[in-house]
């Protein structure tokens, strides 16, 4: 014998039916109007913890990639003052090369000098250059100049500490460069730096005597190109860090877009899919409510008299 | 042999016995829609028979003559077996629901995957020590610093005070159920009553159904709550024992007690005992939460070692506060103003054991609400189930009480029928008979 069927089941049943077809339309209604295919994480545990990992993850490869921005900004300014001291280093060899020679009298070795000193500010000055408001040759000291103008203030101010920006998880580039090496501390301390080789420039200029005419051509000039020589050094290694940056910024764009692309695949509803499945479950849905009333009103009572 | 009347008894009999079979059909259909109703059937039997004394038939032995029908009992349809395994779904339905009704709000309490949760913040606040560190000297970056800390803090307060409360609401939904004018208390004083009116329907020799149906779909509600066995004591009175005591017992003068400790609640009590206690699902994230707000105090202020960033006595998520000020903020382990290698190891910390451990904790939230929601549609499909062959047995069809209306009807008219004949049968003998010549 089949199973009796009473009219509460037969009640029952379509209503338990309609209220899960319901159910299932109200999500897909959610996961339509959210774009989300994860509002909670009980939706898709693993795809939460998937998702929060890549939003982390991404997160950081926005700052990183600010981070090179930064360094970049740094680096330029940094490589703009060295090339504009490259140029006055230039211009102070020629000068000491027309100084040295026996046919500049002592007047014009004279001018020569007053322009070396004003080169020397200029040195200094592209020292003193700025990033931000942030002294860029300072060292980790970036409130303070580096080097006061004038001749009585050559010693450093600046001090040996180093500056990085974190380019990835763990990596960090230093973007100040050592202006000390090159600078060093002028003439009192004598450890033959380009404010010392300057300094010793003018004063044999202006000295006169045959040995500081010799010292012009000799030690001053071998001085002035060794400086020179780590000037060039400094601008290759700041030109080698910006090529760095450059390579992490493309590095950091093309992981940016993967990380995207794969929480987007985690996290978003897949338009197309959603779209049909729930036209399907709202015809079925629609089906559902049609039996339903059909079946509710019929019974023995309708086709009796 | 039989008086001339008997025929008219007979019919009679078979009237009054289709007239009640007539009114139980009308009492099934006015409770076709009463939840917990069973179907009625009266029970039809021939009436004892009359004794034809010897030698009164052909062969001159004694025969029974048949003298109609009686309605000998109303009987309830209902299979006490199925209410058995309907009950036990019930316990179980009303375990699940419970637990994922709690779930969902703990899962809410965390707000993940959004835009506002601790997640986002934890991230937020790694930006800003990046910030930081790549300005060390302003203090614009490290005031967001501290205020992004704060917000951050008082998110992980937030989420805690929710969890505590998910855990309270468990306890006070328990207390309220078992309380002295709780659901228990009521349903066992209304058990109790009907058991005494059963016992005395039945002692007087009726079929008290509809009481008893009273009853059952009292179990049944009952039965959602925790474990309930229950145990004919002989009279039709029952004896439940419920969550592991005696609830109600016909014996006692009360005829139930309450209240009682339980000690094997089950069902949606046990869920809610489980719920609201330390080691239940809320208070378990919250001290794993705990965890993952120490872990951050501590990596935090391990790097940040000139005076601490986080207080480092508030080491849970409802205790971690921000000590640190726009001055005390250290960005690098000498004072120079553009050092930022402390900023820089803390800005290192995103995606550490802190942001692992809060996922790890949200992923076994998803994980057990989940669960939770498989286990309470899965325990809804079983006690369906059930109590779709529950109302197969015992539901009311309107089809067949129509068929069993057409069929008692019909019944009737035929004894009234019967009766016509056996008037006119008398009419000939009294009027007719013996007229000859007047």
């Amino acid at each position: 014998m089949s199973m009796r069927i009473t009219m509460l089941m037969s009640s029952q049943t379509m209503l338990s039916d309609i209220n899960e077809g319901y159910d299932r339309l109200t999500r897909l209604q959610q996961e339509l109007s959210s774009g989300k295919a994860i509002s909670k994480p009980s939706d898709d545990p693993f795809g939460t913890s998937r998702a929060m990992g890549l939003r982390g993850e991404l997160a950081g490869l926005t700052q990183f990639q600010s981070n090179v921005d930064d360094g970049t900004g740094w680096l330029n300014t940094s490589d703009t003052a060295l090339s504009q001291m490259s140029d006055v280093l230039q211009r102070a060899r020629e000068l000491l090369v027309q100084g040295g020679s026996d046919t500049t009298d002592q007047n014009a070795r004279n001018a020569i000098a007053d322009e070396i000193d004003q080169l020397t500010d200029s040195v200094k000055q592209e020292a003193n250059v700025q990033y931000a408001g942030k002294y860029v040759f300072s060292g980790t000291a970036t409130s303070t100049p580096p080097y006061q103008l004038g001749a009585a203030a050559d010693r450093y101010a600046g001090d040996a500490g180093t500056i990085t920006r974190a380019i990835g998880p763990n990596v960090q580039v230093p973007i100040n460069s050592d202006i000390h090496s090159l600078l060093g501390d002028g003439q009192a301390s004598g450890d033959n730096k380009l404010l010392n080789t300057l300094r010793d420039i003018a004063d044999n200029l202006r000295g006169g005597t045959p040995a500081d005419a010799d010292a012009l051509r000799g030690a001053d000039l071998q001085r002035l190109d060794a400086n020179l020589d780590t000037l060039n050094q400094i601008r290759a290694d700041v030109g080698a860090r910006t090529n760095r940056l450059a390579i992490a910024s493309s590095r950091l764009s093309a992981l940016q877009s993967n990380s995207t692309q794969l929480l987007s695949n985690t996290e978003d509803a897949d338009m197309a899919s959603t779209v049909t499945t729930y036209t399907t479950q709202q015809a079925a849905y629609n089906a559902a409510l049609r039996a339903g009333a059909n079946i509710v009103q019929s019974s023995l009572l309708d086709f009796l008299n | 042999m039989t008086s001339a009347f008997f025929g008219l008894q007979t019919s009679l009999r078979g009237l009054l016995a289709q007239q009640q079979a007539i009114d139980i059909t009308g009492h099934n259909i006015a409770n076709a829609n009463t939840a917990g109703y069973s179907r009625q059937e009266a029970v039809l039997e021939p009436t004892p028979a009359y004794l034809i004394p010897a030698n009164s038939v052909d062969n001159g032995s004694g025969a029974q003559l048949g003298s109609g029908v009686d309605v000998a009992s109303i009987q309830r349809i209902r299979d006490q077996f199925l209410d058995l395994q309907y009950r036990a779904q019930q316990m179980s339905l009303g375990d699940a629901t419970a637990r994922t009704t709690s779930l969902d709000q703990a899962q809410g309490a965390f707000d993940e995957p959004s835009g506002d949760g601790i997640q986002a913040q934890l991230s937020r606040f790694w930006d800003a020590w990046s910030a930081v560190a790549n300005a060390p000297e302003d203090a614009g970056a490290r005031a967001a610093l501290v205020t992004g800390a704060q917000t951050l803090t008082s998110t992980f307060g937030a989420v805690s005070d929710q969890l505590t409360t998910v855990a309270q609401q468990a306890q006070d939904e328990y207390d309220s159920i078992t309380g002295p004018n709780g659901d228990i208390a009521n349903m066992a004083s209304q058990l109790a009553g009907l058991n005494r009116a059963i016992g005395d329907a039945v002692f007087r020799g009726q079929q008290p159904n509809d009481l008893m149906d009273q009853r059952d779909a009292l179990i049944d509600r009952l039965s959602q709550l925790g474990q309930v066995s229950v145990t004919d004591t002989g009279d039709s009175r029952d004896r439940i024992d419920f969550g592991g005591v005696t609830l109600v017992d016909p014996s006692t003068p009360a005829g139930y007690t309450w209240p009682q400790t339980l000690t094997a609640p089950g069902g949606k009590l046990g869920a809610l005992l489980d719920l609201a206690s330390p080691t239940g699902p809320a208070l378990t994230y919250r001290s794993q939460l705990d965890a993952v707000a120490s872990d951050l105090v501590s990596s935090v202020n391990a790097l940040h070692t000139a005076t601490p960033f986080f207080d480092p006595a508030g080491t849970t998520a409802a205790t971690i506060d921000v000590v640190a000020t726009i001055a005390t903020v250290q960005t690098g382990s000498t004072g120079a103003s553009g050092a930022n290698d402390v900023a820089q190891a803390i800005a290192g910390l995103r995606g550490g054991s802190t942001d692992q451990m809060y996922q790890a904790l949200v992923a076994r939230v998803g994980v057990e609400t989940q669960a939770a929601e498989t286990a309470q549609s899965t325990a809804q499909s079983l006690s369906d189930a059930v109590d779709q062959r529950r109302q197969s047995v015992a539901g009311v069809s309107l089809d067949e009480e129509m068929m069993n209306l057409m069929r008692f009807q019909r019944g009737y008219q035929a004894s009234a029928r019967t009766m016509t004949t056996m008037d006119q049968m008398l009419d000939t003998l009294i009027n007719r008979t013996g007229s000859v010549g007047l």
